[in-house]
């Protein structure tokens, strides 16, 4: 098997169906890649293919194209426990009780000290000029799911769209390729690779007291809130950004494509039919006990046990995953509101993370706002919704037949 | 024997007269033998004072408690402190009373009680405002007391510390302060010094060492303190200040003694987290070392406690030690 840590994202096609051939003429060209995109060749593709021949039960059920692919040998798929790495976030002790008057002066406190007192515009910020290429990679952005809304296009079709808010991003820090690769996970990442930088963006400023004195510490360099949300984009040099350099809706374009990287749904403990989108059994017909279970686990000859990776009830969900390509439709710079077309994973009022996508036939032609998005110095704002030039503005007179 | 505090409050002066030599070497390893020294001083001294209790005579000490039941303890005279009257009502009351107030006085809890009373036994959360203050100040006066005692062991042998007073307690102020001389010209410590000392506080309260205090005779204090010439030169002020006009008081903690008038809480168990703020330098190589601590049973967050911490990084505006060199 070509990798058996990763998790192999594209099943192959079942062997011993001659109906769709052996395997089509479009998974031999194209490139196989699994989650961490490690490209296959064709040839290794073949290998597969023959070896897993071998092992196949299901060599005579030639007509069958429900072959469980058997790879999954014990591999993770989600934890919930924090890096090792990492320290603290919450405290975990309960203050006693402080007095009315204490506790309005600690808000003084806090909102003195978090309290933008520059009174530099942030384009004054030492940003380096520099030039956008094809093969810039951008920062991303920190937003939350807010839920689902439709558009309509000027021919009446409907547009089922996902909002997503704009957090308030700040950078915390800029890690430069050098020092990055140096890091257990910059050395993991760019193994083969030439590095990339990597930059730290924190989105939701919180209360400092709900933190530990060591969270509140990574931010205390750069005097912001402590925020609740730390996520790492990976970026080429020429698109980094100084620390507090707030990133807002406008990093993006109406029209582009944006991946969105989240948690998914978590549905608990589920069933084979759920989870597995197995048949199940007949409703009726005198079936006994026998509605939605799995059936047979596996054969009493070949290997005589229950293989590894067999589909069975378990928990479903609460995994990450990129929904990619997805185009945003409209932006609304006022409120930092993102709508993306389609649907993003996880559950509404979760975290996600959007970037630009890595499709390479959706990839921008030409350049976005470069390292990022500031307001213009004149006053004169972008307008506050942008919509794509396909979308039906509501408000504006309706469509005449 | 009870001296009363009303006495040190209306006529308590510290004037420090001056003193010939500025410049006392004082090196670690005589730190030890000169504490092992007033050890053995003050052992003899105890014993003495226990055995002129000729006989063990019994006292009536009624007990004022939560809700005001009173219970009444029948209690060795001149032996029994008020920490074994909580011996005998429940371990809550032993591990967190600070401070007794016996018949409305403050006293310390390991002290012996003289006659019949009336016992209060306050905790760091008491229940009136008039309490609370007493309590306060108590800590802060025994955060001065221990900060002496750890800075005093806490620098390398060559250099010579010898520990001048302590102010009294103000908690507006914001910081418990000992003023200290040591043999250093401009010394700017450094964040990690800060932290150093902070551990080696925090260690020794740890090690739940019990305030024990002492009356003794100002001759004895003065045979106790030779070594150190401030002390030696405040003595007879202080002494003259008491109700017998020649009794001086001394607390033990540990390894450590020193001089001073008020209550101090019960153990250093009490202390919980604690943070060396400052340190200036006042003229002439005294240097005043500034802290700021909060008792184990109350705990604050971080940024509140960090609030407190800047807060006692001020010099401290209390009295500064005079010293006029001939």
């Amino acid at each position: 098997m070509p990798n058996s840590a990763g998790h192999v994202k594209f099943v192959m096609p079942p062997i011993g169906s001659i109906g769709s051939g052996l395997a089509s003429y479009r998974d031999l060209t194209r490139t196989l890649t699994d989650e961490k995109s490690t490209l296959y060749s064709a040839l290794s593709a073949i290998v597969y293919m023959l070896q897993s021949l071998n092992r196949s039960p299901f060599l005579l059920g030639f007509l069958s194209n429900h072959e469980q692919v058997r790879n999954m040998s014990r591999v993770k798929r989600r934890n919930t426990h924090p890096g090792y790495w990492l320290s603290l976030k919450n405290v975990q002790k309960k203050d006693d009780k402080i007095s009315a008057d204490n506790l309005r002066f600690m808000r003084e406190v806090i909102q003195d000290k978090y309290k933008n007192k520059s009174p530099l515009k942030v384009s004054e910020l030492q940003i380096e000029k520099t030039e956008w290429d094809p093969k810039t990679k951008r920062s991303g952005v920190i937003a939350r799911n807010i839920g689902r809304q439709q558009m309509w296009d000027k021919d009446g079709n409907k547009i089922v769209c996902t909002v997503l808010h704009v957090l308030d991003n700040h950078v915390i820090r800029y890690i430069p390729p050098e020092e990055y690769v140096k890091t257990s996970r910059g050395a993991i990442h760019f193994k083969n690779k030439t590095p990339l930088g990597c930059l730290v963006v924190g989105a939701e400023a919180t209360n400092p007291e709900k933190f530990t004195r060591q969270y509140c510490n990574l931010f205390a360099e750069v005097g912001l809130m402590p925020k609740k949300t730390l996520s790492r984009f990976i970026i080429t040099p020429n698109a980094a950004l100084p620390p507090c350099t707030p990133i807002t809706a406008g990093h993006f374009l109406v029209g582009q494509a944006v991946d969105v990287y989240g948690k998914t749904v978590d549905h608990g403990f589920q069933g084979v039919v759920k989870r597995w989108g197995f048949k199940g059994g007949p409703a009726s017909h005198g079936a006994t006990k026998f509605h939605r279970r799995g059936g047979t686990i596996g054969t009493g000859r070949d290997k005589a046990r229950v293989w590894p990776g067999t589909k069975m009830p378990g928990h479903m969900g609460s995994e990450r995953r990129y929904n990619r390509g997805l185009m945003i439709m409209r932006i609304n710079m006022k409120y930092n509101v993102i709508y993306v077309k389609g649907t993003v994973p996880g559950a509404t009022n979760s975290i996600v993370r959007i970037f630009d996508t890595l499709l390479p036939l959706r990839k921008f032609k030409e350049a976005p706002p470069h390292p990022t998005y500031f307001p213009p110095e004149d006053g004169t704002q972008k307008e506050e919704d942008i919509w794509d030039s396909r979308l039906h503005v509501f408000g504006s007179p309706s469509i005449s037949v | 024997m009870a001296v009363t505090r009303f006495q040190f409050l209306s006529t308590f002066s510290r004037q420090f007269s001056s003193i010939s030599n500025a410049h006392i070497v004082q090196p670690k390893l005589r730190i030890e033998e000169i504490r092992g020294k007033r050890i053995s001083i003050f052992d003899k001294e105890y014993k003495r004072q226990q055995s002129l209790i000729p006989r063990l005579e019994k006292i009536e000490v009624a007990y004022e408690g939560f809700d005001n039941e009173t219970t009444t303890l029948v209690m060795n005279k001149g032996v029994s402190t008020p920490y074994n009257c909580a011996q005998h009502i429940s371990e809550h009351l032993m591990k967190n009373s600070v401070v007794a107030e016996v018949n409305g006085e403050i006293w310390d809890l390991h002290r012996p009680i003289p006659s019949d009373c009336t016992l209060k036994l306050l905790s760091m959360k008491p229940e009136n405002q008039h309490q609370a203050s007493l309590v306060n100040k108590t800590f802060w006066r025994s955060c001065s007391y221990l900060l002496g005692a750890v800075v005093e062991g806490s620098f390398q042998d060559d250099i010579s510390v010898t520990l001048h007073s302590f102010p009294p307690a103000n908690v507006r102020s914001g910081s418990f302060v000992y003023d200290v001389q040591l043999s250093l010209d401009d010394w700017v410590p450094s964040l990690n010094d800060f932290r150093q000392i902070a551990a080696t506080f925090q260690k020794f309260v740890r090690q739940n060492h019990t305030f024990q205090r002492l009356d003794i005779d100002s001759s004895v204090a003065l045979k106790m303190f030779e070594d150190n010439a401030f002390k030696a030169d405040q003595i007879p002020h202080i002494a003259t200040k008491s109700s017998s006009g020649n009794t001086v008081t001394v607390y033990r903690c540990g390894d450590h003694i020193d001089i001073s008038r008020g209550p101090m809480i019960a153990s250093t168990s009490l202390v919980g987290r604690c943070s060396i703020a400052a340190v200036h330098r006042l003229d002439s190589r005294i240097y005043r070392f500034q802290g700021v601590a909060l008792p184990s049973e109350i705990y604050i967050n971080h940024f509140a406690f960090g609030i407190l911490e800047t807060r006692a990084r001020k010099l401290n505006p209390a009295r500064t030690p005079e010293l006029k060199s001939n």
